[in-house]
């Protein structure tokens, strides 16, 4: 009976102690503080150690400008900085200002999870026009770009040097660079392979798909190209498959999570530009060169700057006059582009990459970047939703492809059965 | 019983007949133990392998680790990447990391020793209404995939104003939620005769007394085994505290041995599996300490049953 009476008594002190914390849950704070009594704001982004040194200058700096904010930081991985957003956002707990993915920016937008940036203040004169639609959902805009990448063909000139093969110079057809990769292949006595096939890379299908003025998806979120789009795309690599010109799907495996170009088996990749940094320290290579993305037509070279990070903030947000202020702040700052040079990607507002002074590496982006200006169109709307998905089952159906398990028609007829399949289940 | 087991055992006698020891040299008998060790090493090489080569990696420079080089020792032997680690990461040092590891460790340990053990305690001892739907209700909670939770969970504790501290890792392990390690203990205790409780019953004592001075040092394997466990799930959990906490200061280990890898930026490989072998340490040397008490639990119970 003793049992019985203490069990009761936990229950109703248990009962009793949930009560009194949430009483004590904060009162309704005001929208706007001042420099005695600051708001605060929290500010979430993903990445590593260096990102968060350099983030914490920029927000001391923030803070030290505008005295009626402050800004509380907190970081995480890519992986779990999307399974943290998807708890937060179905619990509504979602910071006020975040680093946000193109991938994702869909998903959350039409969710209604993210505040309309079209309602508060931020400049955007300085933002390239032809990049502002991707952060923009059926005219609305939830993202501000803080930076931007673009596709690029990477090689390292001392491996083509060693082996007596002249650096390309830029403007290649798809028939120069399978012949110049077939060529590394051939001098390359089994140590050096031409490339990744390339054909499996989602962002280089969907610029030939532009070389080609076709739209990967419609405006009501469809496939924009046919099942024969992509079997002849597949075709492009057909006769190089299985040689030297390209690395064995086997080989690519073994050297996961490390890229065959970042452990000096391969000579040329294609990726984006931010790469570099990633490339030149895994490689241990001295310097690594980047030339535009083949093309059969040399004046479309289906070019776009994508943004490799926007600013958003949470349409939960309680200081929406804080949030845009600090966002503002993130993208235009001169000193801001000073503090993370290329790390986030080349600044996309012009201010702030006026403001900037890039050395090596970052210079290698920011020249390429320039270099290709004239080429370049509106980036694309975000992706659709599942993207993602998308991007992960094209890789994988190409990497079949590689092994052999599967034929162009049916690596065709796989990849449109499960893009189909998810688009349905998405719309 | 007997029956099944007579075949069994007249098996091995009738061979231990037929096998006459003293007709086999003692060189052969030699061979056979080299060879069953040898087998025994190799096997145990394969096992260990990934766990050597963690510990080797550790002393390698970020370029030498995985890709091309499948050699396990460098000739770039260095403590660099130990140096990085400890050096920890956006400001918060990592001894920071393993002092916020062990407090949600040792804070887990004793809230579910504390509480799995009491609740026990009632489902194994206590006859009150309704103990078979309790029980029962408990153990349906073990069938409830974690991920079904997650998301009430979160928002009860948000709307308390609880998220970012450690209270929503470790109330659970207070108000045995843990519903395993009080299955676990209800079946130790139903094990332990109850003639035991009966004599201190008739010698006058309550439920508080029973439980603190019959069953808790009667049940120190079970105690143990709950603690080890305890210790090594706090420890590794990753989407607990990734959920929860908000402030990199009050970040566990795993949450920083990720952020050495971005696969959006340059990762250091070294420094990350610098870090994961220094995690590994409190997790080895916890086990080691009570791996005898394990050892010595399972003999006992062997000889009471």
């Amino acid at each position: 009976m003793i049992n019985r009476r203490n069990f009761l008594t936990t229950v109703a002190i248990g009962t009793a102690s949930a009560a009194a914390l949430a009483a004590c849950g904060s009162p309704a704070p005001s929208q706007t503080g001042s420099a005695e009594n600051p708001v605060t704001i929290n500010y979430t982004w993903w990445g590593n150690d260096d990102r968060a040194e350099r983030t914490r200058k920029a927000i001391a700096l923030f803070e030290g400008k505008n005295k009626d904010i402050k800004v509380n930081g907190n970081f995480t991985d890519f992986g779990g900085y999307w399974q943290k957003r998807a708890t937060e956002a179905a619990g509504g707990g979602l910071p006020d200002v975040m680093q946000w993915d193109l991938s994702y920016m869909r998903d959350y937008g039409q969710r209604n999870q993210l505040l309309d940036l079209g309602t508060v203040k931020i400049n955007t004169d300085a933002f390239d026009k032809s990049l502002l639609p991707s952060g923009q959902i059926r005219g609305k805009t939830y993202g501000i770009p803080t930076s931007t990448n673009a596709f690029a063909v990477y090689y390292d000139p001392a491996k083509l040097a060693s082996l007596g093969i002249a650096e390309p110079d830029g403007t290649w057809t798809y028939k120069e660079y399978n012949d110049f990769l077939a060529e590394v292949g051939a001098k390359g006595n089994g140590a050096l392979f031409g490339a990744t096939d390339y054909t499996g890379v989602w962002w280089m299908f969907n610029i030939w798909l532009r070389q080609n003025n076709i739209e990967a998806f419609t405006e009501d979120g469809k496939l924009g190209f046919s099942r024969d789009d992509l079997k002849k795309w597949w075709n492009q690599t057909a006769a190089l498959r299985g040689t030297p010109a390209i690395v064995s799907e086997e080989r690519v495996t073994q050297l996961a999570p490390k890229s065959p170009f970042g452990s000096n088996v391969t000579a040329t990749e294609v990726t984006w530009d931010n790469f570099m940094a990633g490339y030149l320290g895994d490689s241990g290579a001295k310097e690594l060169k980047l030339v535009p993305v083949p093309s059969d037509d040399p004046d479309n070279l289906g070019l776009f700057l994508k943004p490799s990070m926007l600013m958003v903030a949470s349409a939960k947000t309680k200081y929406k006059d804080a949030a845009a202020r600090f966002i503002d702040f993130m993208v235009n700052d001169p000193e801001v582009g000073q503090i993370f040079k290329t790390s986030r990607g080349v600044p996309a507002s012009k201010t702030q990459r006026d403001g900037t002074t890039f050395e090596g590496t970052d210079k290698l982006v920011v020249d390429y970047e320039k270099s290709i200006e004239k080429y370049l169109k509106d980036a694309p709307e975000p992706p659709i939703v599942g993207f993602g998905t998308l991007e992960t089952s094209f890789k994988r159906v190409s990497s079949d492809l590689n092994y052999g398990k599967l034929t162009i028609d049916g690596a065709a007829d796989a990849w449109f059965k499960e893009a189909e399949d998810l688009i349905k289940q998405n719309a | 019983m007997t029956i099944m087991a007579t075949p069994k055992q007249s098996a091995p006698m009738l061979s231990t007949q037929d096998y006459n020891p003293k007709s086999e040299s003692t060189g052969t008998k030699r061979v056979k133990s080299v060879a069953f060790h040898a087998v025994a090493l190799a096997l145990t090489g394969v096992v260990l392998y990934p766990a050597l080569w963690m510990i080797a990696s550790s002393f390698k420079p970020n370029s030498e680790i995985g890709g091309t080089n499948t050699s396990l020792w460098s000739s770039n032997f260095s403590f660099d990447n130990f140096v990085t680690a400890m050096d920890g990461i956006g400001g918060v040092t990592t001894l920071q990391f393993f002092t916020n590891s062990l407090i949600l460790a040792i804070g887990a340990v004793v809230g579910t020793v504390l509480s799995a053990s009491v609740s026990a305690y009632a489902f194994a001892r206590i006859k009150f209404p309704g103990r078979s739907i309790f029980f029962g209700m408990m153990i349906a909670t073990l069938l409830l995939p974690f991920h079904v939770v997650i998301i009430p969970q979160y928002i009860i504790f948000n709307q308390l104003g609880l998220v970012d501290t450690y209270i929503p890792l470790l109330i659970g392990k207070f108000l045995a939620a843990d519903a395993f390690f009080v299955f676990l203990m209800v079946q130790f205790m139903r094990n332990l005769p109850a003639e035991l409780d009966e004599a201190a019953r008739i010698d006058g004592a309550g439920h508080v007394r029973i439980f603190c001075s019959i069953m808790l040092p009667l049940m120190k394997p079970a105690l143990i085994s709950t603690s080890i466990f305890s210790f090594i799930w706090s420890w590794n959990d990753f989407l607990g505290p990734l959920l929860y906490l908000n402030t990199p200061e009050k970040y566990p280990l795993p949450l920083a041995l990720r952020l050495f890898v971005d696969q959006t930026q340059s990762s250091d490989y070294g420094a990350m599996i610098a870090m994961s072998v220094l995690a590994l340490l409190p997790v080895l040397i916890f086990f080691l300490v009570f791996q005898r008490y394990i050892v010595e639990g399972v003999s006992t119970q062997g000889l009471k049953g």
